[in-house]
């Protein structure tokens, strides 16, 4: 069993729910390992720290925690996953100049960023992965492993607004 | 300072660093043992939902718990603009 650390951010159905009358229920519900953030009418966020066999299990059971709960609210982002060069520093300890520079001198073989701009965006996982697999760094297995799950689920959740009709044509596309 | 003791000597401890850093902490609850307040309570913060969180009072795992706990008050936006001395994402 691994620990897991991810937070999940809910939309609920009235924007104008006060998220606080589901903790006392999330708890009895087994979101116990989790930190629940209820700042914001119309929204609830859960920082996890889980122990599970596999990050996707973690997510997976912790989104089914909440859905039991609170059956009609929305999963908008499971982070970490899209990151700036801020966040990626930070999640490692080193400074952001030095991953900066690390994607800038190794491009065109380093991770492409999903967003290109001010500032651009990467999934973590594609970082993560690159830096291990080309730069031997020595990264914990649970982060790589959480960061592609939570890709994955974010994704799905991206999918989830392609027109149905064109959904084949491009899948045939983007092969 | 006037409000009781969590029971469980890790989470207080991070309940005390969050009140160093001007968080307000609010007793209350039955699952729930009480609430976290960000000082800054801003609605331009980015991370917005954790300006209010919810402490257990039986968190499955009390050193998690605190471990969050601290989280949120060191990844506070407004708190680390005043020491951020990055330049602007390129």
């Amino acid at each position: 069993m691994k620990e897991y650390d991810f937070t999940l951010k809910f939309n609920l159905q009235n924007s104008q729910d006060n998220p606080d009358i589901y903790v006392e229920k999330l708890h009895e519900g087994g979101c116990d390992d989790a930190l629940i953030g209820v700042g914001r009418k119309g929204y609830i966020s859960l920082n996890f720290i889980r122990e599970a066999s596999s990050a996707y299990e973690a997510v997976s059971s912790a989104i089914a925690n909440v859905k039991r709960v609170i059956p009609n609210a929305t999963l908008i982002e499971a982070t970490p996953d899209f990151v700036g060069l801020t966040d990626v520093a930070k999640i490692l300890g080193c400074t952001r100049q030095n991953i900066r520079k690390l994607i800038v001198t190794n491009e065109p073989r380093s991770p492409l960023p999903v967003y290109e701009g001010t500032p651009s965006i990467w999934h973590l996982a594609e970082i993560l992965i690159w830096l291990r697999e080309a730069k031997t760094y020595s990264i914990d297995d649970a982060l790589i492993e959480i960061a592609k799950t939570n890709m994955d689920v974010n994704s799905a959740k991206r999918w989830q607004k392609v027109e149905p009709n064109f959904q084949e044509n491009i899948k045939a596309l983007i092969a | 300072m006037g409000r009781r003791s969590h029971p469980k000597q890790e989470i207080e401890a991070a309940l005390k660093y969050a009140e160093q850093n001007g968080w307000r902490v609010d007793v209350g609850g039955s699952h729930a043992w009480g609430k976290l307040y960000c000082p800054y309570n801003d609605k331009e913060c980015r991370c917005g939902n954790f300006c209010i969180s919810s402490v257990w009072s039986t968190p499955k795992n009390a050193g998690n718990h605190a471990k969050q706990i601290r989280r949120i008050v060191d990844n506070c936006t407004r708190y680390n603009v005043a020491d951020d001395s990055s330049e602007e994402e390129e």
